[in-house]
């Protein structure tokens, strides 16, 4: 299990900044889900979609309009 | 009487309507099976058989009139609050009505039980529960998939015929993937979901039926859906495959049972099949997951993430932490990714009548350790997965997992089909032409734990 000390600076600040507690396990486990989620969390901020307007209250039973 | 019980739903149903069996000696069987073959599967977490007879004592003519069936433990009931599969929940809960409850009851179904799930509906596998983990009736060392783990199990071991489970990322069809059996993620919308224990959810989960059969989905999802599924003809059926992640980074025996299940599909209705692009795949997964997990987070404050119960497994702990620090702005890209891939489908939708692919992409992984091989490497089945279930539930269009072939282990394997919006009932026509097409081989298989019967009544 890796300790703290090896956790990523975002969780850590993050978490101080929220004022949310954690201990070594925690952190292990929230650096594991980290290294899965933030790679593509990047990719996905990185990507085109300047032009597309979110739908507004969408209706997810239908097709959008 | 064990006859009875290893029937469907529908035949169920018809054997109580034509007087072969009584509500009251199915029950009573049905109680019996369950004593007999749960503590194998722990796929049920309570049973309460004053409250079953109860409920049959009051129950209307109806669809599913003294047939038994098994609830996730997901919404309340009104003798029971729903655990969501976990020692501690981050939304407060009380026994009630939910509006799956009320589908069920007015049908005039009669609830045996509540079926085991992954702890807070956070996992694909069902290796994580509360209650312990929820087997795999092909094989109990085996994860019965999640989140609906034991629903499916209940169903695959021929406990109930019919069971109500969730999808919010997959958590219907992976199970019923898993399990060989036939499961319908409806439409957004269109199925009874009020009452649900995430009430903040509010764009990408559905209730949905698992069977053994398309026509036993398509009676339980009426049941849901409060309208009749009516059967059809998929005639002439446009079948797209994407030649992507999703399809091509599977194992080898679940590439060429998907394929082989599509080929005879399209021979069977006399259709079509052509390949087709979805641009953006994994970033309508990645979409999905960050616009649910700022759904669920709604509400929770750190305060309460500072005082979470200590029987709550680790990793649901530092999830639930990790999920507050997840940028706005990537939840805001993730909308707009949703758009994309909603005017993707809309124009996609034209051209194909359903898209198929493996529903997951190995079969059933071992409890212990829920890793997959895939041609790509080894990954958690959770990572896996996750990548052929997302884009319905980001987009709102409805899915269905079939039985489609079997791996060298013996396990079953799925394809899935998904179809425009609105159009669950063409998914459950094609699923029951692939029925046809292959001689309802899978549908009608048993795992080896339902094949032996002493249960009597």
């Amino acid at each position: 299990m890796e300790s703290s000390a090896a956790a990523d600076p975002f969780i850590g600040a993050g978490l101080a900044s929220l004022g949310i507690e954690a201990d070594e396990v925690d952190l292990a486990v929230m650096n594991a889900v980290h290294q899965l989620l933030w790679p593509p969390t990047l990719e996905l901020l990185s990507l085109d979609t300047e032009g597309v307007e979110p739908e507004r209250c969408p209706d997810m039973s239908r097709a959008p309009e | 009487m064990s006859a009875v019980l290893d029937l469907g739903l529908r035949a169920q149903a018809a054997a109580i309507a034509g007087g072969d069996t009584t509500p009251d000696e199915l029950l009573d069987a049905t109680l019996a099976r369950i004593e007999e073959r749960n503590p194998t599967l722990n796929a049920i977490v309570e049973t309460f058989p004053e409250r079953s007879r109860e409920m049959l004592a009051t129950a209307p003519p109806g669809p599913l009139h003294g047939v038994p069936v098994v609830i996730k433990d997901e919404w309340p009931l009104p003798w029971r609050a729903q655990r969501f599969g976990a020692a501690e929940l981050t939304a407060p809960t009380a026994p009630g009505e939910s509006a799956p409850y009320r589908a069920l009851r007015d049908a005039g179904a009669t609830i045996v039980g509540v079926g085991n799930m992954h702890e807070l509906g956070a996992g694909s596998t069902g290796n994580v529960s509360f209650y312990g983990p929820a087997r795999n009736p092909w094989d109990t060392e085996r994860c019965p998939g999640g989140s609906s783990s034991g629903p499916a199990s209940a169903v695959a071991g021929r406990l109930v015929a019919g069971a109500v489970g969730a999808d919010g990322l997959g958590s219907v069809r992976f199970p019923a993937a898993y399990c060989g059996l036939t499961g319908l993620k409806p439409t957004f919308g269109r199925s009874a979901m009020e009452g649900h224990h995430m009430a903040a959810i509010t764009t990408l989960i559905v209730s949905g039926p698992l069977c053994a059969d398309a026509g036993d989905c398509r009676l339980l999802g009426s049941v849901l859906a409060g309208e009749e599924l009516a059967g059809g003809d998929a005639a002439g059926l446009r079948i797209g495959v994407v030649r992507d992640t999703v399809s091509e980074d599977v194992t080898p025996e679940v590439a060429s049972a998907c394929e082989e299940a599509i080929e005879a599909l399209r021979a069977e209705t006399g259709g079509q099949v052509r390949e087709i692009s979805l641009p953006d795949l994994e970033a309508a997964t990645l979409a999905a997951i960050l616009i649910i997990n700022s759904e669920a987070m709604s509400g929770t404050t750190p305060e309460r993430l500072n005082h979470l119960s200590p029987e709550l497994s680790p990793i649901a702990r530092g999830t639930l932490k990790y999920r507050m620090l997840l940028p706005a702005a990537a939840t805001a890209q993730a909308l707009r990714v949703r758009t994309m891939a909603r005017r993707r489908l809309a124009a996609l939708f034209d051209e194909v009548d359903a898209i198929a692919w493996p529903t997951v992409p190995a079969p059933a992984p071992p409890l212990e350790m829920p890793m997959v091989d895939l041609p790509s490497g080894t990954h958690t089945a959770d990572q896996a997965n996750v990548r052929g279930a997302a884009l319905a539930n980001l987009t709102g269009i409805p899915s269905i997992s079939v039985p489609v072939g079997s791996s060298a282990e013996g396990l079953p394997i799925g394809l899935q089909l998904q179809a425009t919006w609105g159009r669950d009932e063409l998914l459950l026509d094609a699923a029951e032409a692939l029925e046809r097409a292959n001689g309802r081989r899978w549908v009608d298989a048993l795992p080896p734990l339902a094949q032996a019967s002493p249960t009597e009544a």
